[in-house]
């Protein structure tokens, strides 16, 4: 009955026009009984300015999306103080209060009746005076927000260590921070019919090719969704591939490879309340590179990034190469090792593939469940893992030694490559399967058909294996190895920026 | 397209699965054989194996060598028949030695080896032995103080060939080519069982000399060092002469092989009889000297050593030739092959008779030697009266 009753009632204001009425009690009462009808988080504070004829005003926001005392100070004092001249009305009344008693340092009108909603949800103060038809909405966001801190999930050992957080103008101040140029342009687009988020495009105007922006902005145009917690929603909306399980849209915490992928040609994506922000066109290259790279000297991130190639090659493919290997090549494993593994197998009870896809999925399941449980008591399902199900399966006979060293040393190379982490687990069971049923065969069709799947890929119009599948020196500057800053004097070719010179001249040392 | 996607996957994914794991086995589930040996060919052949008996696992894997033999109708049967009383798969693949008795090498080698070089099981770097004086199973039976098993032994000796000579190791992939080419005899080395603190101990030394597929005798440790020396092959083997340093006396001083070059060239006299010029560079070391008063700073001293050395290898090279031509009469340094490439018309007109023409062929011998280290020191160890 009584839900009934207000969706009768919830709607337009009753004389069917959207505006503020001039009487203080008239607004008053749609706001209490219809818009914000038993919402006790907000508050209406009454107060009377000075004077020989004081008047009724009330200041209305939502309890702990401002800051208190910013509002007593800048609004409510001023306006106890004032004394208003006679006879003001309407929107003098409100030009004058703005101008001449409000001493916060904006304030704007507003008409509209819904629009008074949207404002106080989003964290300001709306001022109403008897015998005025406006509302003056004063900012003063103050609710809580986490700190720029380190992000967790990319720390490094060298390098900036600002993170983004959940809210949008500091994270764009963060990249703007970094890149300190009047061509860093930045587009608004919203998106989200009840969470209403907004969402920012950030690019380079003398640098990234506009097509590009067009397209991402149309993207996100065309995303028809209710609500958007975290930028993972609009990734999932505007990539390509949608169904291959290859990322082809970066994301990352740090403003400071936010901004090196804009400075390269790149499209970036922040969206309010996530600390994520999206880059855009995503390469399979770019999940080998690591910010740290880039601040380490070129040698030592060369080497690093090789280690990553081969550590994405161990984690996919060691299981694979193990099974194939004891069930179809014996003959391929050296004699001493061959005997050995045979003798540690002795006992053990399953065949090879069965030991592989047991130890992968109890691995699976402790990094599961050390992921999302508090420090402490990750640690301990680590040990649990390693004694209980390691130590005691050995000596149990359950599974075989070597297994447990193919699986831990998978487990280990994966966390290499964070970003192609869980795709890695996926292709590790493909080949695996495939292994066992065909042997070392099997395992190379395998990586044909994943290469296949990857060569058939684009990210916004880019080749995913862009620079990785051609030998010009160029392409190579930035893939297999990271060549000193002066060597690197062009921006990478298939962004087909506007500007391709990185660098004036051929390298400003070292030439 | 997307259509016909799915089912052609699933045809494929079904190919897959159907068509059943036919190479498939379980690594436990094998026996790997180590070593195999042929001891008789006639009127049955009997094969044996040492395999590895593996137990234990993870940190105390312990490998205990096993040895087999059984009797059968061909070696490809007895082979198979062994997975019988091994009670598990034997794996041939990891075998490193192929041991062939004395009596079976007699007899001609070849319905021993056939299966051997034929057999996809088997790799064609198995290393290839004759067993002097005694039986491939004996040898398999034996002791080896540090190896885990007597292939291994074997294999590990073989690997070390440089340092310790005395034998020419082959393997598999070369058998065929060494008893299918014309102009040359085979040779394999030999293993020999030795007494070492009353264990017997397998060691691989001489070489087992061959005409057509019949091993006609034997070449001792030295014999095979000399057979290396005129093949070209580097090996650093040890000589002990008894060299003439001063007016009256003789000391027996060692010399270390460093470096030879050996050239051999065929010849056609003017009266139509043919000869082999053989011309030896030898370039050793003084690896000791005992209490020679010799001091290598003497210039004249030093040619007349070098002098005596030509002279000893002459010696020994005229004997080897004269055992290898007269004795067994097999041509295993290859003047038959070296006619046939060089002057094929002599060898059209000899090569069918060319057992005889070995017999008395000629051969013209040149050995040069030099010293070319000396250790740490050139003068000999001094002591005061």
């Amino acid at each position: 009955m009584f839900f009934w009753q207000r969706t009768k009632k919830k709607g337009p204001d009753p004389r069917g026009l959207d505006r503020l009425s001039s009487s203080l009690e008239t607004n008053l009462h749609w706001l209490q009984t219809d818009l914000f009808a038993s919402d006790e988080t907000i508050v209406y504070r009454r107060i009377k300015t000075s004077g020989p004829k004081p008047r009724d005003c009330v200041l209305v926001y939502a309890d702990n999306m401002v800051k208190h005392e910013y509002l007593s100070q800048f609004v409510l004092r001023p306006l106890l103080k004032a004394e208003l001249p006679k006879g003001l009305r309407g929107e003098e009344l409100a030009r004058y209060l703005a101008e001449q008693v409000i001493e916060a340092d904006s304030s704007e009108c507003i008409t509209g009746y819904s629009q008074i909603g949207d404002k106080i949800m989003g964290g300001v103060g709306v001022l109403l005076v008897d015998g005025c038809p406006l509302g003056l909405v004063v900012d003063a966001q103050g609710w809580a927000k986490r700190t720029v801190t380190e992000p967790p999930s990319e720390s490094v050992v060298r390098g900036p260590r600002l993170g983004f957080s959940e809210d949008l103008g500091v994270n764009i101040s963060l990249v703007r921070l970094q890149i300190a140029s009047p061509n860093f342009k930045t587009r608004f687009v919203q998106v989200g019919e009840q969470t209403k988020t907004r969402v920012a495009i950030l690019y380079l105007d003398n640098v990234t090719s506009l097509d590009l922006v067009d397209e991402v902005q149309r993207r996100i145009e065309e995303i028809t969704i209710d609500a958007v917690l975290d930028s993972g929603y609009i990734q999932e909306y505007i990539r390509d591939a949608p169904y291959s399980p290859f990322p082809t849209i970066g994301h990352t915490e740090r403003p400071d490879a936010a901004a090196a992928k804009i400075l390269e040609g790149r499209v970036a994506v922040l969206v309010d309340g996530s600390p994520f922000a999206l880059t855009m066109p995503y390469l399979l290259v770019e999940a080998f590179q690591a910010n740290e790279d880039y601040y380490n000297h070129w040698m030592v991130a060369s080497f690093h990034r090789l280690i990553r190639y081969i550590s994405f090659f161990i984690t996919t493919s060691t299981p694979a190469i193990y099974i194939a290997l004891i069930s179809y090549h014996p003959q391929l494993i050296p004699t001493n090792l061959v005997v050995s593994i045979s003798a540690a197998r002795k006992n053990v009870p399953f065949p090879g593939i069965v030991e592989v896809i047991i130890m992968g999925l109890v691995f699976e399941i402790l990094r599961e469940g050390g992921v999302r449980l508090p420090r402490p008591i990750g640690q301990a399902v680590s040990i649990v893992g390693a004694i209980v199900l390691g130590e005691a399966a050995v000596s149990a006979s359950l599974v075989s030694a070597p297994m447990i060293i193919v699986v831990g040393l998978t487990g280990v190379a994966g966390f290499v490559n964070p970003w192609l982490n869980d795709i890695a687990v996926l292709f590790r069971l493909l080949f695996v399967v495939l292994a066992s049923v065909l042997g070392l065969y099997g395992y190379v069709l395998g990586v044909i058909a994943v290469v296949l799947l990857l060569s058939s890929m684009e990210s916004f119009g880019v080749p995913y294996l862009s620079t990785m599948t051609t030998l010009v020196p160029q392409d190579i500057k930035d893939t297999l190895l990271r060549v000193p800053w002066w060597q690197m004097t062009l921006r990478p070719r298939y962004l087909a920026s506007k500007d391709r010179q990185r660098l004036q001249g051929r390298g400003g040392r070292g030439s | 397209m997307r259509r016909r996607l799915f089912p052609m996957l699933s045809l494929l994914l079904v190919s897959l699965l159907l068509t059943g794991c036919w190479d498939y086995m379980e690594i436990e589930s094998l026996e790997f054989v180590f070593g195999l040996g042929v001891d008789q060919v006639k009127p049955e052949v009997v094969v044996v194996l040492e395999m590895a008996k593996t137990s234990g696992g993870g940190q105390q894997t312990m490998v205990e060598p096993k040895v087999l033999s059984t009797k059968s109708q061909s070696a490809a049967t007895a082979a198979r028949a062994l997975s019988n009383p091994a009670g598990l798969r034997t794996f041939w693949s990891h075998a490193y030695v192929f041991l062939i008795s004395e009596q079976v090498a007699q007899e001609g080698i070849i319905p021993a080896m056939e299966h051997i070089v034929r057999s996809r099981h088997l790799r064609s770097t198995v290393w290839v032995f004759i067993t002097k004086e005694c039986t491939a199973e004996e040898v398999f039976k034996s002791k080896p103080p540090v190896a885990n098993s007597v292939s291994e032994h074997l294999n590990s000796i073989v690997l070390m060939q440089d340092a310790i000579s005395g034998f020419l190791p082959l393997q598999v992939w070369q058998l065929n080519q060494a008893f299918a080419a014309e102009g040359v005899a085979a040779i394999l080395p030999t293993v020999k069982l030795v007494h070492q603190r009353g264990e017997l101990v397998p060691i691989v030394e001489g070489t087992a000399v061959f005409k057509r597929d019949r091993m006609v005798g034997w070449l001792d440790g030295q014999e095979s060092d000399i057979l290396c020396l005129l093949k070209g092959l580097d090996q650093r083997s040890y000589y002990v002469v008894d060299t003439k340093v001063t007016d009256h006396g003789y000391f027996p001083i060692t010399y270390e092989l460093v470096g030879n070059r050996v050239e051999l060239k065929p010849l056609v006299r003017k009266d139509g009889s043919i000869a082999v010029a053989i011309s030896l560079t030898l370039e050793l070391g003084v690896e000791e000297i005992g209490a020679a008063p010799l001091s290598f700073r003497d210039e004249k001293l030093v040619r007349s050593v070098e002098a005596q050395l030509a002279t000893f290898v002459t010696r020994e090279v005229r004997g080897f030739l004269w055992k290898i031509q007269r004795e067994y009469n097999a041509d295993i340094l290859g003047f038959g092959q070296l006619f046939r490439r060089k002057k094929p018309e002599v060898w059209r007109r000899l090569g069918e008779d060319w057992d005889a023409q070995l017999r008395d062929l000629q051969v013209e011998l040149d050995v040069q030697c030099k010293i070319v280290f000396t250790g740490t020191s050139s003068e000999p160890l001094l002591v005061r009266e």
